[in-house]
């Protein structure tokens, strides 16, 4: 919040007279690397730009990461470059509203038609004079709707950035669940294979042995299946990331990390959002400045026109005549009472949307919130119990068959029902960490405490495998790697500290309607 | 009601007093009818209580044990108890069985014709139960089925069953109360019944022998009672091969052995390898020997008693086998797929790479089985056998040795038997094949035995 107050006061101090380039972006990226730790950038077709290009490059040649795909998403995605452009809108907005209007020369010439007499000219420099008290109040209306959009557009970076994370965990686990398949797959043709054997050995019927076949062939089917829908989620993230031709070729060879060791603490998010989101922010300042629109409305509803100028004059015969001239607009009928009813209509509907906003942000916080902890618990559950035991099933099988109790149809069913348990595993890791990242774009910014996203820090060897011991293996005997992350405290979220407890148990819903939702004691 | 419960309970302090010295009291002469508490109406109809060595040879149980008695008043008495017993078939399965005395089977009981006979039945089961007194002829009130002969023994009962023995020849005990379930946990045992006069040949080594069938799944601890069909661990006393205990006989000695069947669904058809057996009696009595012919196989069906004898007069080990042959494997797997002939070439390797312990088997058949090493379900032991002097024997289950020797000190297990030098098949020579005109690579031959047909091949 101080932040943006800050972005304010810079966006006044700085005089708004000139177009620049940069201006608004600067700001945005200020908000973004403030709460991801990830810098975003307009291109413009400047010089700098091949720079970013070939920052681009360094960056996709290596093993994509998560981190690493956001910060290629905040410096290529296309809509958010596009969206950059609305700065520029706003930004020649609010110069326009800083612009005096132009002075009126007006200068009339007559010429005798009856050959009588000699022509005579007047000429008058007028100049709009209210302009010169509303100016300021004008302008701060549109440096406020400038902000405003500059916390819409880096909010709009937040959720391309938080689509990033999502798109990405889903990249990753689908790689692993294609392995999963392919693993499947195999189980599924040795039985076939087996079966084929005994078919020619004469000991099964033709009907076993084609049931063990079409088994296999869905098996293959279903294989295709998540092939496909890794070429889908590959090509979803290559848009968000802004890629064609040679750069689509990145690599994700990270596996999808387990759900951290402890959940990051979860009280006062409702609050947080309240106060951190860039949306909510920016609907705040929308009401701010059409209380400003109707407060300039307001002050000025008796001014009429006010022109002040000089003219001179000169008759015919006369002197040369020079001289002020003012001209009244007469306040009678239009009192600008529609303009002004119709301001605060919209800043009454504000403030309802900024209710409405605030309320919802809660809402989806919480129910975000109870997502993510349920799928934590079935990751969990899965981790320390479901996967333990399938391997166990596996094991005992596998004694089972050594005794000639049981054949490899029943051993191969066992190995089977355990990839699949690995692959609900997998599914319940991928959807925790979409749960995450949708948690962190409903709060604005990083969960308070949270060490999982982190920027930059390259994952080191040692770490990785220290971390191991928390993921279970893949039932296959593939090598694994852990896509630990390490752990430092970096970019704690702006007021995370304030005290607020109160908030948490009290419920929207249910509060009195004198009380404003997205109230939280800071603005 | 109350003098006779008292009667049962001073009777059961006395058998408990007397229980730890094996009392089997020399004492002669009649005992006096009031002596019978609660029974005065009984008329005496017995004899003097038949004893060890001078009544009669006693019979050897491998595996097995005999229930302790004593004689009070001239009647034999008896205490049974019904309880869980933890019993193992071999080496490595063991199981939560119901039995008699501590002992599945249950110890054998061994009478004289016209003893009277006093059982005192305690029940430590959870559940009630009976005895019956299978193929005995008896007083209707004591045979012992559960709701028609008697009230069923509750947990922590004991009853008392008395009759006097009317007959020789081999008998059995088995639960008569939810028998499905009893029988198949075990509860059965031998009752063999002496003659009071010899009968027959005398004979040298008298051997009992049970015969029994469960459903233990490899890797559990009870048998189930509910299986019909599909019976994996079939057993002589009790125990498998390699577990059951051979039965040593000195060379020209009378055998007799007796079998027992209270399997829930199979008959067993016992083959003696090396000899010509007589059955000489059935459940009911002595065969007459104009009806007794050569045999070496005898069929034991369900809930009957065989006895066959012989005179051991050729020395060797001898198997003695039931031959049904899924009889003699043990805890087969009824799940494991027809593999014979099957060629894995390349399978392994492909089903490896899923599961690092795999290896194809079954291909040749189950003969590999015992020996291969493999990791198996805990509590259970492999499909086929155990080592022989050798090689592996590739039979489990319902199988046994029959060990003649000469010159025996003891009838301790005399280890394998040395067959003499020239007795014993071995690998043919390439001189023996050429002396003989055998060439193992012409195709097969056989007389297509019609004397009108040309000869093939």
């Amino acid at each position: 919040m101080r932040r943006s107050a800050l972005i304010a006061l810079t966006l006044l101090a700085s005089g708004c007279a000139s177009i620049q380039k940069e201006r608004g972006h600067a700001e945005v990226a200020a908000l973004v690397e403030e709460r991801l730790g990830r810098k975003t950038r307009w291109n413009q077709g400047t010089p700098e730009d091949a720079e970013v290009q070939r920052h681009l490059d360094a960056l996709l040649k290596e093993d994509l990461t998560s981190d690493r795909a956001v910060e290629v998403a905040l410096l290529n995605n296309p809509a958010l470059q596009s969206t950059y452009e609305d700065l520029g809108v706003s930004q020649a907005d609010m110069v326009q509203a800083g612009l005096l209007s132009n002075p009126t020369l007006s200068g009339s010439v007559g010429f005798p038609i009856s050959g009588v007499g000699v022509s005579e000219h007047e000429f008058s420099l007028v100049q709009e004079f209210v302009d010169l008290f509303t100016l300021p109040l004008r302008k701060r209306v549109a440096q406020e709707q400038f902000i405003a959009d500059t916390l819409r557009v880096a909010h709009e970076a937040l959720s391309t950035a938080a689509e990033v994370r999502k798109t990405y965990s889903e990249v990753q686990a689908r790689q692993q669940l294609v392995e999963l398949r392919r693993a499947v797959l195999q189980a599924a043709e040795a039985t076939a294979d087996l079966a084929t054997r005994q078919r020619e050995a004469g000991n099964i019927t033709e009907l076993d042995l084609a049931t063990e076949q079409a088994s296999a062939e869905e098996a293959r089917l279903v294989l295709a299946q998540e092939e496909l829908a890794l070429v889908e989620d590959r090509e979803h993230l290559n848009r968000l990331l802004g890629l064609w031709g040679p750069r689509t070729e990145w690599k994700v060879s990270e596996a999808l990390p387990p759900p951290p060791v402890q959940e990051a603490p979860l009280e006062r998010l409702e609050s947080l959002a309240v106060r951190q989101r860039l949306d909510i922010d920016a609907a705040r300042k929308q009401v701010s400045l059409l209380w400003n629109a109707l407060e300039l409305a307001r002050s000025t509803r008796y001014f009429g026109r006010v022109e002040v100028g000089v003219h001179t004059h000169q008759d015919a015969d006369g002197p040369r005549l020079f001289g002020p001239t003012l001209s009244l607009e007469l306040p009678i009928f239009d009192q600008r009472q529609a303009l002004i009813a119709r301001l605060e209509a919209q800043h009454r509907q504000g403030e309802r949307r900024l209710v409405e906003l605030s309320v919802n942000a809660r809402s989806e916080v919480r129910a975000a919130r109870a997502r993510l902890l349920s799928l934590r618990m079935v990751a969990e559950r899965y981790r320390q119990v479901v996967l333990p035991l399938r391997e166990k099933v596996v094991e005992q099988a596998q004694l089972q068959y050594n005794g000639m109790q049981i054949g490899l149809y029943q051993l191969l069913t066992a190995k089977r029902e355990q990839v699949e348990a690995y692959r609900s595993y997998l599914e319940a890791v991928r959807d925790y960490w979409m749960a995450h990242a949708e948690l962190e774009r409903l709060v604005g910014g990083r969960l308070p405490g949270d060490t999982s996203s982190q920027p930059t820090a390259p994952v080191s060897t040692e770490q990785t495998s220290s971390e191991q011991a928390a993921h279970p293996s893949p039932p296959q005997h593939a090598p694994q790697r852990d896509g630990a992350q390490p752990t430092h405290e970096h970019g704690q979220a702006p007021g995370a500290s304030s005290p607020n407890g109160q908030e948490r148990t009290n419920s929207p819903g249910t509060r009195p309607a004198t009380e404003n939702p997205h109230e939280h004691g800071q603005h | 009601m109350l003098a006779r419960t008292g009667a049962t309970l001073a009777g059961g302090a006395l058998l408990l007093r007397g229980s730890s010295a094996q009392a089997q009291s020399n004492v002669p002469g009649a005992p006096t009818p009031s002596a019978d508490t609660g029974r005065r109406n009984v008329k005496q109809d017995w004899q003097r209580p038949g004893m060890p060595g001078r009544d009669y040879q006693p019979v050897v149980v491998p595996n097995g044990s005999k229930l302790p008695w004593k004689v009070v008043d001239g009647v034999k008495v008896f205490h049974l108890v019904a309880e869980e017993v933890e019993h193992e078939f071999a080496p490595g399965l063991t199981a939560h069985c119901w039995g008699y005395n501590g002992q599945v089977h249950g110890p054998t009981i061994e009478v004289v014709e016209g003893d009277r006979v006093r059982f005192y039945v305690t029940n430590r089961l959870p559940a009630g139960t009976t005895v019956h007194w299978h193929g005995l002829l008896l007083p209707s009130g004591m045979d012992g089925v559960g709701g028609l002969n008697q009230k069923a023994i509750a947990p922590g009962e004991t009853f008392r069953y008395e009759f006097t023995v009317r007959q020789s020849g081999t008998g059995m005990y088995h639960s008569h109360h939810d028998e499905m379930t009893q029988m198949a946990l075990g509860m059965v045992g031998l009752f063999i019944m002496h003659p009071r006069q010899p009968v027959g040949p005398r004979v040298d080594r008298d051997f009992a022998i049970m015969l029994h069938e469960w459903r233990i799944d490899a890797g559990t601890r009870r048998p189930d009672p509910n299986e019909m069909t599909d019976f994996n661990v079939l057993t002589m006393n009790a125990k498998v091969f390699p577990a059951t205990e051979p039965l040593v006989v000195r060379k020209g000695e009378r055998v007799r052995m007796r079998f027992g069947n209270l399997s829930a669904m199979d008959h067993h058809p016992i083959h003696l390898h090396g000899y010509h057996f007589r059955i000489t009696e059935t459940d009911a009595g002595r065969i007459p020997e104009s009806a007794q012919w050569p045999e070496t196989t005898v069929l034991v069906p369900v809930g009957s008693t065989r006895t066959v004898e012989f005179v051991a007069n050729v020395p060797g080990d001898w198997a003695m086998h039931c031959h049904m042959t899924h009889h003699v494997m043990n805890q087969m797997g009824h799940g494991f797929p027809n593999m014979v002939g099957v060629k894995p070439d390349g399978l392994d390797a492909k089903v490896r790479t899923l599961m690092p312990g795999y290896m194809t088997m079954g291909q040749t058949g189950m003969g590999d089985m015992g020996d291969m090493g493999m990791a198996v379900p805990e509590n259970s032991i492999p499909m086929v056998g155990g080592q022989g002097p050798h090689d592996y024997i590739t039979m489990g289950g319902m199988f046994t040795l029959l060990k003649v020797r000469e010159n025996l000190t003891s009838y301790a297990d005399p280890g394998w038997y040395e067959n003499p030098p020239g007795t014993q098949s071995v690998a043919a020579t390439l001189d023996e094949l050429r002396r003989d005109g055998i060439d193992v690579k012409a195709p097969s031959t056989a007389d297509p035995g019609d004397p009108t047909g040309s000869r093939r091949g």
